[in-house]
């Protein structure tokens, strides 16, 4: 039987390229056309220009005008922007800054990666640990950073009781700029770690099982196979772990100004610390526009800088 | 396939509407409830206070009581309290007003008066307010940038020595009567383990402990913090006299451990159990620390090189907030709270009334006020109000960074006030 051109590309999954009579290609109208896609775009585009690109405008003008508390003067043209690098703290804020993100991030992205390998690999008790990993995670950051205000308190924490009774005398954590910055750094990376075992989580259980079986069967041991199998599994998965922490200690202002408001001397007063307190406390709000769009700059470049660590084809 | 896009679509509209929706102005009716254009009828009034009046101690319920019997004796008011932190408030008031949304009524630190007047927090108060004559202390220095008294105290204290009698009987100490015998119990004390003198360099509670301390000091020795232009200006030798001080207690290991990041209420804590000597501390804690310690005594301020014993006072106050369209109600609210109607709740709670019309009470010649009437004597003879500038949190903050230095970084007590001096100023 022998069929006419229209009858052929009348058949189901027969191609036509346009040229010659039949239906017009699916896609192209698709594309071309079709006003669903305008209402799927604008509410989208309509909460990101409202919540993000909005409020950067904002930040803008308002760093680029005198004010006085919380009412915008003159136009001050960058007069923020050369108060804000001609004052002699801001390296060793940006450096408190650096300091403190790539601090939390070295301990809680392994903290993370190996919890979620011992979740992964648990077979009894499996809610009742992954509970408790996820406890920090559940606190806010204010009653985390007071948990351990109090823990550590020099005069009645349980932790100054446990080091005075095995003879080392109380702990003064805050009390000194270098223990300062560190414990405020191991309290941010204490609490965010589950966010990092979460993500690991969900990528430890798309690495084929057959993979394992066959390096046990060749003789690899755990190490070969976390070398070999889990890390390049879980190298996109790294970067974005990396990505999202490090916004969020860019960032982090709740549990410093807990604990330290980035005393003392300043040793913990970050970028984030520093647009707080020329917010609310120096009444600022031009200075603290100017920080805000330099500490939006840090947190851009520290993104890219990790997402070139992408791996771009897929295993 | 068409149905769950059609869902997706329809969902990311109706957020996009919530999102819009819940951001559009609200009604800027200055605060509160009730009749927004007049204060005729039911009206409710928007108070903000530090106290919780949900707690069970002396000062949150009298707070409770005297509001209760406010909005008994005047059914058309009603008062809708929010607790609201003093480190809160600093923030939250002059976003409030910019955006049109300050309370009705609210609660100040005397030291920060002007400057929540300066950033618009406060309606200036009505002429009713003015006509008030018998405060205990003049009142027209809680005044805004144009001059204008913007705030009535509520409450007074000044600074008194509190020492632990206990620790003083137990190192052989009697009370010390000037900044250096300060000093040399306070050096006993720590010889003896204790905290010798309770003070803190944190600024986490807006650098209160320190601030307040020097606050006083500086009117014992008679040296004005700001200049006429009004900068922050008192470094010199009768300020060296404060930095001296903090610097010869650091030598002496006499200040506590972790004085870099203590604040008002660790020492209040040290204080009633028993770990640290002495502090300077407001009068307000005298009931408390009776309450809680029967050992803390308190006296009279130790005497500078000028010999002068008087402080400053200072003490909450109240005020009606920019915008409020309720001010005559609000003026009744506050005339109520700092009246005699409600003083005897407030003596009982240890708070010092700030009228005379209030000692007339009948409960005021009982036993039971003795303590309040005592510190009201001492209010009244051993402390001076003075007014302050718009930028107290400045002068409290930099006092508490160069606390930290004079304790980290080994600071003399002139570095430490210069270095006081110049972060105030930054």
């Amino acid at each position: 039987m022998t069929l006419s051109a229209g009858e052929v590309a009348a058949l189901p999954g027969v191609r036509n390229q346009g040229r010659g009579p039949g239906r017009p290609d699916r896609k192209r109208r698709t594309i071309a056309g079709d006003p669903r896609v305008w209402l799927y775009t604008i509410p989208v585009v309509l909460v990101f220009l409202f919540v993000f690109i909005g409020p950067l405008v904002y930040t803008v003008w308002t760093a680029l005008h005198e004010t006085t508390y919380y009412e915008i003067g003159e136009f001050s043209g960058l007069n923020s922007f050369v108060a804000l690098f001609s004052d002699p703290s801001l390296p060793a804020q940006i450096g408190t800054t650096l300091v403190f993100s790539l601090g939390a991030l070295v301990v809680a992205l392994p903290a993370g990666l190996i919890s979620a390998i011992v979740l992964n690999d648990l077979h009894r008790f499996k809610r009742t640990v992954r509970s408790l990993f996820l406890l920090p995670w559940l606190m806010s950051q204010a009653i985390a950073g007071t948990i351990w205000l109090w823990f550590l308190n020099p005069n009645y924490g349980p932790a100054s009781y446990i080091t005075t009774s095995l003879g080392w005398g109380p702990t003064d954590a805050f009390s000194s700029p270098t223990t300062a910055l560190i414990a405020v750094t191991l309290i941010t990376a204490w609490w965010s770690y589950p966010q990092a075992m979460l993500l690991f989580l969900g990528a430890l259980q798309t690495i084929p099982e057959e993979l394992r079986e066959s390096l046990r069967m060749d003789g690899g041991g755990i190490w070969r196979g976390f070398v070999s199998i889990t890390l390049p599994y879980l190298r996109n998965t790294i970067v974005s772990v990396v990505v999202v922490l490090l916004m969020l200690y860019v960032q982090m202002v709740t549990i410093i100004l807990v604990t330290t408001r980035g005393g003392p001397l300043g040793a913990t007063e970050t970028l984030s610390m520093r647009v707080f307190n020329q917010t609310f406390v120096e009444f600022d709000l031009s200075g603290a526009s100017a920080t805000a769009i330099l500490l939006f700059a840090v947190n851009t470049v520290l993104t890219l800088a990790a997402i070139r660590f992408r791996r771009k084809e897929a295993l | 396939m068409i149905t769950k896009r059609w869902k997706i679509a329809l969902g990311s509209v109706a957020a996009a509407t919530l999102l819009l929706t819940a951001c559009a102005p609200t009604d800027d009716s200055g605060g509160g409830g009730g009749d927004a254009s007049a204060d005729s009828g039911p009206v409710t009034l928007t108070y903000w206070d530090f106290l919780d009046p949900s707690q069970d101690n002396p000062r949150a319920n009298a707070l409770r009581e005297n509001i209760a019997a406010f909005e008994e004796a005047n059914p058309d008011i009603s008062i809708d309290l929010s607790v609201v932190s003093l480190g809160d408030m600093i923030s939250r008031l002059p976003q409030a007003a910019a955006a049109g949304q300050a309370p009705d009524v609210f609660k100040m630190f005397t030291p920060q008066v002007p400057q929540m007047a300066a950033a618009g927090a406060y309606t200036p108060l009505p002429e009713a307010a003015l006509e008030v004559d018998d405060w205990l202390r003049p009142a027209d220095t809680l005044a805004g940038p144009d001059g204008a008294q913007v705030a009535v105290p509520y409450e007074y204290r000044t600074c008194a020595l509190y020492y632990n009698q206990k620790i003083l009987d137990e190192i052989g100490a009697t009370a010390p009567t000037t900044y250096d015998e300060v000093v040399d119990v306070a050096t006993k004390a720590a010889a003896a383990e204790y905290t010798g003198f309770g003070t803190g360099f944190s600024d986490t509670d807006n650098s209160a402990i320190i601030a307040t301390f020097f606050d006083c000091f500086m009117s014992q020795v008679g040296q004005d913090i700001w200049n006429e232009d009004g900068d922050v200006d008192y470094a010199g030798k009768k300020a060296d006299e404060f930095g001296d001080f903090l610097a010869d207690l650091r030598d002496a290991n006499a200040l506590g451990a972790s004085v870099v990041s203590d604040s008002y209420s660790t020492v209040t804590d040290g204080l009633a159990n028993g770990t640290v000597a002495m502090a300077v501390l407001g009068t307000e804690r005298i009931v408390t620390f009776g309450t809680t310690n029967p050992d803390l005594k308190w006296t009279d301020l130790p005497a500078a090189s000028t010999g002068d014993q008087n402080g400053a006072t200072f003490g909450w106050t109240m005020g009606i907030g920019a915008g409020s369209k309720k001010v005559d109600a609000a003026w009744k609210f506050i005339e109520y709270m700092t009246g005699a109607d409600a003083a005897e709740g407030l003596a009982s709670g240890g708070e010092v009334p700030t009228r005379a019309s209030s000692y007339d009470l009948p409960f005021f010649s009982t036993p039971d006020a003795d303590v309040v009437n005592s510190i009201a004597e001492y209010v009244a003879s051993n402390s001076e109000p003075h007014a302050y500038e718009d930028n107290w949190i400045a002068v409290a903050t930099g006092l508490s960074q160069a606390g930290q230095a004079l304790y980290l970084n080994g600071l003399s007590g002139s570095e430490f006030i210069t270095a006081a001096q110049d972060a105030a100023n930054k």
